[in-house]
């Protein structure tokens, strides 16, 4: 009776809850849309989905920011740093959604670029960045430091890899359209692989280093 | 950030023993109502009455009231003492229905206040203006229609007069039972009242040394009430408000009912609406009806302080004060065209407020001190 009235204290829990959703629902729209370019995939199939499912990542979003407010609002001891981060968490979680549809709007562009020899290489990033993006909704919800610096690690190498070929691409002046498309891919997935690390700092870094990991005096973390 | 890690959450006292702490706090509140009831009779008409001299025009007793919650900043204080007043025969229903008409405008200057914080801020503020605003509004318009009718027809009052003989007669069966709350109140005032009297006071003395504790005691326990309701609750009003923000209606008005009496306090609730409006996550539209549930919720106050009071009336100003925020509420609610009276004034005093902040000021001092002083200086 006692619980009935006072009611679940689910306030942050379901914050969080809805994160995790536009984490999972991006890592959709990832995988869809590179599927698209990379594996041959109709985009007819899969645009109806991938559309539904960015329009939810967006809906998640404002439903964040709002219960945050109300959270804030509401609670006279709300965890303020928490809900900022949140505040800034979900730009990028939406972001990851966003480049998705980018990746996918180019699938739908050059339908040719399907056994490229540059798409092998592609493949590969692609896939290691799904399974990160996977090891980061586990992360965020453990919160484990270590893993997190793990993670950041393995980003970062993937970041770099991504750089080093739109690079070698923009150099090579005998290749024609199709390393336009490498290029923006790897534009693309290293900006998804960029937000889903600014995810993960979170757990290392203070508030106001978001985004900033490498700048972080590591005396806060 | 794990949910399990989450703190915060305000529930460091286990709830049996905030709960156990309410039901002392709903109970030290009762016996205040009592003691004021027997203060007010021991200073007798004569003296009683002189409190509330010159307050025999309608317009006075609606000056008085909005005044009184100003100061005080509770209406839940001023109807207490309405409700007391009535209760020991002191203050006639009559004179009693614009004060409570006007504890409920007074009311609405806190929930102002916290719109103020935002001024700063243009956009915010204008939203938060108009947020808080929407429920001034709405009480001018409830008392510009329902106080010239109650003064042609008395329709608050008899029906409030009928409603609580009919509850005072269900309550004692007809005979001459005695309620087991008023019991145990009486008990507690006349155990205080004899402390009191032991310590050497008697006559004017002795009632205003109650009426000073018995003020001192409603203003702590109806505090510590709602902060321990708040506390208790809040997880509750955090669901409840994720799930009427964007939605309009019944459920918003159910929802301003339920945050407010549980918090005891319809401040509470309404000041929760002026950063949410701020921030542009509640709409005006949507706010309004959890304003208007707010002012029905509030009423619950005095219909508790009646429990403590001899007689019907208490129970019957209590009543009214119900009646005439129901009465409001079907007014400028279920029809678009007058639901737009508040909602569009609302909005039209903050674009003013925001264009020149004199319109604020002028706003707030005149509409809550000036215009009540002046009211109980020229009616009275």
């Amino acid at each position: 009776m006692l619980e009935w009235l006072l009611g679940d204290d689910v306030g942050m829990a379901r914050i969080q809850q809805h994160f995790s959703q536009m984490i999972e629902d991006g890592r959709h729209v990832f995988d869809a849309a590179c599927n698209t370019v990379l594996g041959g995939t109709d985009p007819g199939v899969v645009r109806e989905d991938l559309h539904k499912t960015d329009q939810r990542i967006n809906r998640l979003e404002q439903q964040i920011r709002r219960e945050l407010v109300v959270h804030m609002t509401v609670r006279e001891k709300a965890e303020i740093g928490t809900c900022l981060k949140f505040m800034s968490l979900v730009k990028d979680a939406e972001r990851i959604g966003d480049y998705g549809k980018n990746i996918f709007d180019m699938g739908q562009e050059c339908r040719d670029f399907v056994g490229d020899p540059m798409s092998a290489d592609l493949i590969a990033v692609k896939d290691h960045v799904s399974r990160m993006l996977a090891k980061m909704r586990n992360l965020f919800e453990s919160q484990s430091t270590e893993q997190a610096r793990r993670f950041v690690d393995e980003a970062h190498a993937i970041l770099r890899h991504c750089d080093e070929r739109v690079s070698e691409l923009v150099r090579d002046a005998s290749l024609s359209r199709r390393p336009v498309v490498a290029a923006l891919l790897y534009r693309y997935v290293k900006r998804v692989m960029a937000h889903a690390m600014n995810i993960v700092t979170s757990i290392l870094v203070p508030l106001d280093k978001l985004d900033y990991l490498d700048e972080d005096d590591g005396d806060r973390v | 950030m794990s949910a399990a890690g989450s703190p915060g959450t305000g529930r460091t006292v286990h709830p049996g023993v905030r709960l156990t702490l309410l039901l002392v706090l709903l109970y030290g509140f009762l016996v205040a109502i009592g003691l004021m009831d027997g203060a007010f009779k021991l200073l007798g008409e004569e003296h009683a009455g002189g409190l509330f001299q010159g307050v025999t025009n309608p317009f006075a007793g609606l000056a008085v009231g909005i005044l009184a919650t100003v100061l005080v900043q509770s209406s839940s204080v001023t109807t207490s003492t309405i409700v007391a007043l009535c209760g020991s025969g002191q203050l006639q229903l009559e004179l009693a229905v614009p004060m409570i008409m006007g504890a409920n405008i007074g009311t609405t200057v806190t929930n102002t206040l916290v719109s103020v914080g935002s001024v700063r801020r243009s956009v915010e503020f204008r939203r938060a203006f108009a947020c808080a605003t929407v429920h001034d509004v709405f009480n001018f318009c409830s008392v510009a229609v329902l106080l010239p009718l109650e003064l042609a027809t008395g329709y608050l009052r008899h029906t409030a007069v009928w409603l609580a003989d009919h509850l005072h007669h269900l309550g004692s069966g007809g005979g001459t039972f005695n309620s087991p709350i008023k019991v145990a109140v009486k008990a507690g005032s006349k155990a205080i009242t004899g402390v009191l009297g032991g310590l050497g006071l008697e006559g004017g003395y002795l009632a205003a040394a109650l009426l000073v504790l018995a003020i001192a005691l409603i203003f702590a326990c109806l505090m510590l009430i709602t902060k321990n309701m708040r506390v208790l609750l809040v997880a509750r009003i955090e669901a409840a408000m994720n799930e009427v923000l964007g939605r309009s209606g019944l459920l918003a008005i159910a929802v301003g009912i339920a945050i407010t009496v549980a918090v005891q306090s319809s401040s509470i609730t309404t000041s929760l609406l002026v950063p949410l409006c701020a921030a542009g996550v509640l709409r005006l539209e949507n706010a309004y009806p959890i304003t208007l549930g707010a002012n029905i919720g509030t009423t619950v106050t005095a219909i508790l302080a009646s429990l403590a009071a001899e007689g019907s009336t208490g129970l019957a100003i209590a009543l009214v004060h119900l009646l005439f925020n129901v009465s409001g509420t079907l007014l400028f609610f279920p029809i678009p065209a007058l639901r737009r009276i508040p909602i569009r004034s609302a909005r039209r005093l903050a674009v003013l407020a925001v264009e020149n902040k004199f319109v604020l000021v002028a706003y707030l001092s005149a509409i809550f001190v000036l215009l009540p002083i002046l009211g109980i200086l020229v009616f009275r």
